[in-house]
């Protein structure tokens, strides 16, 4: 016999946080609450055949329709064929093909997972500027108290949404690893931590995209790029010191020193 | 029911949360399992909304497959260890994926189970790509026609389904 506690796999949302909390006691971080989106395939589906793509072209704009499918890919509620199959029915032309673009980084990573295993979770080559990245998450950044309004909300959106778009996960891998200097399993962890689509395959391979040690140069935008694709949310009212304020060409020396 | 599908369970993990999941179509009839990986979250944080989203998840494919589906607390390879033999089982079903924790559980149920068959799925691919990897750009390029269009380009071998 072993000691497992069962659980009914018929319980209401209502009932979710309070039983499921119980439950799973001392094995989760934060508040017992709902996700923000439903969990399993009837609601995938549902989020998937309303999704028509339209506007994909601005998928890099905060504002832009992106489809936010990918908390349902990661848990297999949806398949990558039957996204990529609607994608096809429903989309036309280069948004379309952007889409099925995108879709296949997904793939990617899992095939890069299954070709090394667990040396994902560290380097896959040196980093392509002298690094040298503390382990540990700075609390102001934990606690989205940099003082930046920007790097703020992008971790209070991770904790309070479960879910960030993919220029927000950008700016604050950036962020973290090239201007805090901090080590990018530490990003990896809180991301781990929050995202409702976290794993390994995407997860560490992004961040070591943004590092440098799974790409030809490291990843890093300037306050100019923040604030034309969120839509000057939070610049056009911020009075921070703000360290993105440069050309690429300065940041890039600041950063990463002069490179050959 | 018939008495070899009487004699197998299935293992649900978090990334086969649908009735669409090879191992679970393969056994639509079979009890099955998930298990809240107690060692795994006691040691790697997790914020609640997350376990919750998986909850959902297998209620909803508990709600539309014929066969049991039962959620428990524990430690994986212990718990499908347990709930085969409580189902009589002499073969367990599950979709392979590629983390390290799966081939760890696998791993744990053989040494703990020698004598059940464990028969691993493959999950389901996008493209039928299986040579090295390095950088997107490349890889997309040899799989850029099958993606667009559907299709594997011509010089590609189909992989083989099973
Ligand atoms: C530091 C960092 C960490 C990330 N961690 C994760 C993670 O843990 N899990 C995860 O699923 N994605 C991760 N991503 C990739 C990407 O940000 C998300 O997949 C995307 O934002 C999800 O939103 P969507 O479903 O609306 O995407 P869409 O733009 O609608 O794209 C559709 C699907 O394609 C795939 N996809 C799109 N862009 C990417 C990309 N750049 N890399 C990989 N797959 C992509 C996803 O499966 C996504 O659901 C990470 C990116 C970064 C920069």
């Amino acid at each position: 016999m072993t000691d497992a506690l069962r659980l009914p796999p018929d319980l209401l949302d209502d009932q979710l946080p309070r039983v499921l909390g119980e439950a799973l006691t001392g094995l989760y971080t934060g508040e017992p609450r709902l996700p923000a989106r439903v969990g399993g395939r009837t609601a995938g589906l549902a989020a998937l055949h309303a999704w028509t793509g339209e506007g994909y072209a601005g998928r890099n704009f905060l504002s832009g329709n992106v489809s936010r499918l990918s908390m349902y890919l990661r848990h297999g509620m949806l398949g990558l064929r039957e996204v990529a199959a609607h994608a096809r029915a429903v989309m036309r032309g280069r948004e379309r093909d952007e889409f099925l673009r995108q879709l296949t980084w997904a793939e990617f990573y899992r095939l890069v997972l299954r070709q090394e295993g667990a040396r994902v979770l560290g380097n896959l080559e040196d980093p392509k500027y002298p690094a040298r990245w503390t382990d540990t998450l700075p609390d102001d950044v934990r606690e989205a108290r940099t003082g930046l309004p920007c790097a703020d909300a992008w971790v209070t959106h991770l904790v309070r949404d479960g879910w960030l778009h993919n220029h927000e996960r950008l700016w604050f891998a950036a962020y973290l690893v090239h201007w805090r200097g901090v080590d990018w399993r530490s990003g990896y962890a809180l991301f781990r931590e929050h995202l409702l689509d976290g794993d390994i395959a995407n997860n560490a391979l992004s961040w070591q995209w943004v590092a440098s040690t799974f790409s030809n140069k490291p990843y890093f935008m300037n306050q100019e790029n923040i604030d034309r694709y969120s839509g000057g949310r939070w610049c056009r009212t911020c009075r921070a010191e703000c360290p993105f304020r440069a050309s690429y060409g300065e940041l890039e020396t600041q950063l990463f020193g002069t490179r050959p | 029911m018939t008495a070899a599908q009487a004699r197998r369970v299935v293992w649900i993990h978090g990334d086969s949360l649908s009735v669409t999941d090879p191992a679970l179509s393969a056994c639509p009839d079979a009890p099955a399992l998930f298990v809240f990986d107690r060692p795994f979250l006691q040691a790697v944080p997790v914020a609640f909304p997350r376990l919750a989203f998986m909850y959902q998840g297998v209620r909803d494919l508990a709600a539309h497959r014929p066969g049991l589906t039962e959620i428990r607390v524990g430690a994986v390879p212990d718990e499908l260890a347990a709930f085969a033999a409580a189902h009589h089982a002499a073969e367990l079903h599950v979709t392979r994926n590629f983390t390290p924790d799966f081939a760890r559980i696998v791993d744990g149920l053989r040494a703990a189970r020698p004598d059940l068959r464990i028969i691993i799925h493959e999950p389901e691919r996008l493209t039928s790509f299986d040579g090295p990897l390095r950088r997107f750009f490349g890889f997309w390029k040899k799989v850029e026609r099958e993606v667009l269009h559907g299709e594997p380009a011509p010089d590609f071998p189909r992989r083989g389904h099973r």
